[in-house]
């Protein structure tokens, strides 16, 4: 970013200057940068009350352009902007005043260089908030699995029964359905005897029979049942969302309102003339391109305490007959192939000696992965010979003077 | 060359009065948490342990906390747990033998092994000591006993009658949901698990002082026997028993009797102190005493010859102590060497005396005391400004200084080699090494400015942050140097990301300080008008800030990429993260608002006042939240304190605005003055 404009006798910048001028400015830095701060605060305070995956949503998500801040449970009836658009701005303001309007000459070189590292880093958040993948992959110990699951996304899933084994698996994503709370939406499967017609989307439901509880607020009934809503958990991963799907023939005629809920034990099971199908809404699984076996679990304790020392998780992995084996433990995660792998925890819980173990690893798929690391010693680079060079200069300025005086 | 500027003396003896009412107030605070009980308790009968019986059990390895560590290191946490305190003090007979004639009692100061020997070893002495620290007398009058002062202490034959009451309504309080219990229940349930802990304490040798009563097989010829000659037998018991269930189906009156005995006493001895290390090579959990008797009795024992024997050298011991204190630490010294030898075998002995030689040095105490010399001098130094007693107190305080952060380092390092990890873990580590590297800081920028204002700053902030750490320790009552949780326990990235990023804290810290200086010079006066002084101020703050920003940012992204690392995620808006994004952020802002123009140099110092709380808020702040992964567990009732510095600072900011205030009003009030009155134009002759 380049110094204010200094006061001269030429003719008054166009609207278009001035506007680069306010967007590469030090004001718009300033006042951006002490947003971000109060987001960040704001959201620190409100993830107590709200949940962490709420308040992200609420505060850092593009969809977010503006927010209103709780505090203690009280809406604080000051929009503020979304963060996502905050840091958007930033690295615009950024690029413009802190790479490409910036006085340019070997002095302002560390500045340039650290300036380029934060786009690196916000550039590397936006990469991760529209493209990461999460989910977890819990495998008993001689085990073998090959699917992810999402932490959060609930996906409607159709499949065909064959010889008691699901075939012809087609996936509503959670994004084509989240939007449903008062609407419906038809989902044509050219490849099946029928459409769905998914409504009612609810993010965290559980299904209730008439006969226990009546409905109170005029829910849909389905075969006796009907979606009680329920407030969005603190901790998100324990939503069980639902919603209703109708069965749309070729003809146009629908079905009954059927109930298809997280919550639910088992699939809906559908008789389409000789063929059977199941209708299910559950977290969405990932196939990840290679199989992952467990050898062996080991959990290690401080001994006479509770306190872990250790979890280590040996494994296989398979891909295309080609088998490597590998150790993933705390801080040491295996990264193939644009997939890390986590030790995230281990079951059962209170295990006894001799009992099997499984391990659960968290699966991330994100492109910018390392981006944050490679963004540091950029940043580190530049500030250090920023800093340093202010540094060197004043001590030699005090030398000086004190040896004047 | 430029006058010495004139100083107002007014301001100066303010400031003073400021240190001095700071001081008192630290003073007293450290007064109240080190007071006893209001009357001193006498004990009948008690004799003071020989130097030499102390010594020896001090270096006695445990194990406690998944490490083992000396018996004065328990010893010490144990005490600060139940009594609050690392020193207790009790009447008890003159030791003098010839001042007892005319003094029959003297006060004695109990260090922690002194007070667990006592509780091991004497418990009918013990029980009578002031031993439960209860902060809150509501605590002891709802289970029906006569409560003293608010925050009081008791001995165990105090609360003894309520035992029972107590025990029920600590189990009722502990049904409730943690993060729903109110501060007097959190105190009900601990004062009732510190009596257990007493308890198992006191009870802990009672096999060794009481023996077993064997009856014979029709109820005569009753005896008193050792537990370890019972252990010996214990094949033979096993055979007795089967036999007997084969031929008649149950277990002979004799025999069982005898067991529930043997039960009772281990149970008794199962809990607390675990000295002896493991004889079977595969294990390294070690032992109880009551571990070590049942592994016996039901032959689980890997080497049932040497946990015998162990038993065997531990009555020895207590029984010892009816005879003579040589004689007993003859006992306790071959006790010592079989538990050493056996530690030593397993490199487990590694660190235990160096450990034991650190509480005894308490180098922090030392520091403090250095720190507190230090702010004396320091103020001297201020009123003394500009005559040769100025300098000569200049250089005491650098010494007295120094020397404080010397010790703070030798302690630090010490803690280093025990724990075999960098010196940052827990949030202990980091007020000792935030009041360490600060005081370090302080003392270059007095190498690079020589204006002093660091150097006095250095030793009472010294003091301050020496207090936080003992307040903490004693509030906590945790032994800081137990290993970490396996997410943690990295020495790669605890070096190099906890140590920038609260090395960052100790930054923004500084920062505040030297403009909480500024303010105060500045606004009494105290700087005289020079702008030399001011200027360096602000270059030091100016400084100061961007180094926080580079540990701040560097530690942040570091921490990052270590949770990417750990957890598959560079950023988790953990409360810990966010606090630390907020201290980067803020002093962005500083930055680019002051490259804009937007603050000046009273802008400047403000922005670095409220940058302590933006720190004050991610060390310690969002502890109290209970959500994330960096979460220490604290009660909402230890938040005073930090409110109170929250407004100190917002105090500070709003005077110096009204400074600025003034100032500026002055200085247009003698603009006016000096302009000269509009002069008519004289029109032009040519």
């Amino acid at each position: 970013m380049s110094s204010p404009s200094q006061s001269s006798p030429k003719a008054p910048a166009s609207y278009a200057r001035r506007f680069f001028d306010w967007l590469s400015g030090f004001g718009l830095a300033t006042v951006l940068l002490l947003l971000l701060g109060i987001l960040t605060w704001l959201a620190t305070l409100e993830q107590r009350d709200s949940g962490l995956y709420a308040t992200l949503n609420k505060y850092f998500d593009w969809k977010a352009p503006f927010i209103l801040p709780e505090i203690n449970g009280k809406t604080v009836p000051i929009p503020l902007p979304g963060g996502y658009w905050v840091c958007a701005l930033l690295t615009v303001n950024l690029a413009l005043g802190g790479v490409l309007r910036i006085r340019k000459g070997l002095k302002q070189i560390p500045n340039i260089i650290s300036h380029s590292g934060i786009i690196i880093l916000l550039i590397g958040g936006g990469v991760t908030h529209h493209f990461s993948e999460r989910g977890n992959l819990a495998v008993g110990e001689g085990e073998t699995s090959n699917v992810a699951e999402d932490y959060f996304e609930y996906v409607v899933e159709v499949a065909e029964i064959l010889d008691n084994k699901p075939t012809a698996i087609h996936v509503i994503r959670g994004a084509q359905i989240e939007d449903l709370e008062t609407s419906s939406r038809l989902f044509r499967f050219p490849n099946l005897p029928f459409d769905l017609e998914i409504g009612g989307y609810q993010e965290n439901a559980q299904p209730i029979a008439a006969t226990e509880r009546a409905p109170e607020n005029g829910e849909l009934m389905a075969d006796g049942y009907y979606l009680q809503s329920k407030p969005g958990e603190k901790n998100a991963e324990a939503n069980t969302a639902g919603c209703y799907a109708k069965v749309v023939e070729r003809d146009g005629t629908r079905s009954d309102p059927i109930i298809l809920a997280g919550a639910s034990f088992h699939p809906y099971t559908l008789r389409h003339g000789n063929r059977i199908f199941t209708l299910d809404m559950r977290k969405r699984l990932w196939v990840m391109p290679f199989d992952l076996t467990l050898n062996k679990f080991t959990a290690e304790f401080y001994p006479g305490t509770t306190r872990p020392k250790k979890f280590i998780s040996q494994v296989t992995r398979t891909e295309n007959g080609q088998k490597a084996n590998a150790t993933i433990q705390m801080n040491e995660p295996l990264r193939y192939e644009g997939l890390t792998f986590f030790q995230a925890s281990y079951g059962p819980p209170g295990a006894g000696p001799g009992q099997k173990l499984y391990s659960v690893f968290e699966v991330v798929k994100n492109p910018a992965d390392k981006w944050p690391e490679y963004s540091l010693w950029v940043v580190v680079v530049g500030l250090t010979l920023q800093f340093g060079l202010k540094l060197v200069l004043f001590i030699r300025s005090r030398f000086h003077h004190a040896s004047h005086s | 060359m430029q006058a010495t500027p004139e100083r107002s003396l007014t301001g100066r003896w303010i400031a003073f009065g400021v240190v001095i009412a700071l001081l008192i107030a630290v003073l007293a605070l450290l007064a109240r948490d080190m007071k006893p009980e209001s009357t001193l308790r006498k004990i009948e009968g008690y004799r003071p342990w020989a130097k030499e019986t102390v010594r020896l059990a001090e270096t006695l390895p445990v194990q406690d906390g998944g490490r083992i560590k000396p018996f004065s290191t328990y010893a010490g946490f144990t005490m600060l747990r139940l009594y609050g305190s690392r020193s207790m003090k009790i009447d008890a007979p003159n030791p003098d033998k010839i001042k007892v004639s005319s003094k029959p009692f003297a006060t004695l100061e109990l260090a922690p092994t002194d007070w667990l020997l006592d509780c091991l070893f004497r418990p009918s002495l013990a029980v009578d000591f002031p031993s439960f620290r209860i902060d809150n007398s509501a605590v002891v009058e709802a289970v029906g006993i006569t409560a003293g002062n608010k925050r009081d202490r008791y001995s165990y034959r105090d609360l003894e009658p309520a035992r029972d009451k107590l025990m029920e309504l600590g189990k009722s309080y502990e049904a409730i949901e943690s993060a729903k219990r109110d501060t007097f229940q959190n105190q009900t349930i601990d004062l009732a698990y510190n009596v257990r802990l007493f308890e198992s304490l006191i009870g802990y040798f009672g096999f060794a002082r009481t023996g077993i009563t064997m009856q014979g097989p029709e109820g005569q010829g009753a005896r008193t026997t050792e537990l370890s000659t019972v252990m010996q037998t214990a094949p033979i018991i096993r055979d007795v028993i089967t036999k007997s269930q084969k031929e008649t189906g149950k277990v002979p009156e004799h025999v069982q009797a005898l067991l529930e005995q043997v039960l009772d006493a281990s149970n008794f001895s199962k809990f607390g102190l675990f000295l002896l290390p493991p004889s079977d090579a595969n294990s390294t959990a070690w032992l109880s005493a009551g571990n070590a008797i049942m592994e016996v009795m039901t032959q689980q024992s890997a080497n049932p010859e040497e946990s015998i024997a162990d038993i065997k050298q531990l009555e020895a011991t207590v029984q010892a102590i009816g005879s003579s204190e040589d004689e007993f630490r003859a006992q306790l010294g071959k006790l010592s060497t079989r538990l050493i030898g056996r530690a030593k075998q397993d490199n487990q002995y590694r660190a235990v005396e160096l450990e034991a030689s650190y509480y005894r040095a308490d180098w922090f105490m030392n520091a403090l005391k250095l720190y507190f010399l230090g702010t004396f001098l320091a103020i001297g130094m201020v009123m003394a400004a500009g005559k040769t007693s100025g300098k000569v107190f200049f250089w005491l305080c650098a010494v007295a200084t120094a020397s404080g952060f010397l010790v703070s380092v030798i302690a630090i390092v010490q803690r280093c080699i025990i724990m075999q990890r960098p010196p940052i873990g827990n949030l202990y580590d980091t007020i000792i090494f935030i009041c360490t590297l600060v005081i370090a800081l302080a003392l270059f920028i007095e190498f690079l400015t020589r204006k002093r204002f660091a150097l006095a700053l250095a030793p009472l902030v010294g003091v301050g942050l020496v207090l936080l750490a003992r307040k903490f320790e004693i509030g906590e009552a945790k032994d800081h140097m137990d290993p970490l949780v396996a997410v943690l326990n990295s020495n790669y990235w605890l070096t190099i990301h906890v140590i920038t990023v609260t090395a960052g804290y100790a930054g923004g810290l500084l920062t505040a300080a030297i403009s909480f200086v500024y303010v105060l010079l500045r606004g009494f006066g105290l700087d005289g008008g020079d702008r030399d002084l001011r200027r360096s101020l602000t270059k030091v703050t100016y400084g100061c800030v961007c180094l926080t920003l580079l540990l701040s940012l560097t530690g942040t992204v570091l921490g990052g990429i270590w949770a990417n690392d750990s957890w598959g995620r560079f950023w988790g808006w953990d409360p810990k993260e966010n606090g630390a994004l907020m201290i980067v952020l803020w002093n962005l802002v500083i930055l680019h608002a002051r490259l804009g123009g937007y603050i000046k140099e009273w802008g400047l110092h403000f922005c670095s006042l409220f940058g302590s709380c933006v720190v004050a808020f991610s060390w310690w702040h969002v502890n109290f939240f209970n959500t994330g992964l960096h979460t220490y567990g604290f009660t909402n009732d230890k938040q005073t304190m930090l409110w109170v510095f929250y407004y100190i600072i917002l105090a500070v900011i709003i005077f110096g605005i009204i400074v600025r205030a003034i100032e500026e009003s002055n200085k247009r009030i003698a603009s006016a003055a000096s302009t000269s009155p509009d002069v008519p134009k004289v029109p032009e002759l040519f």
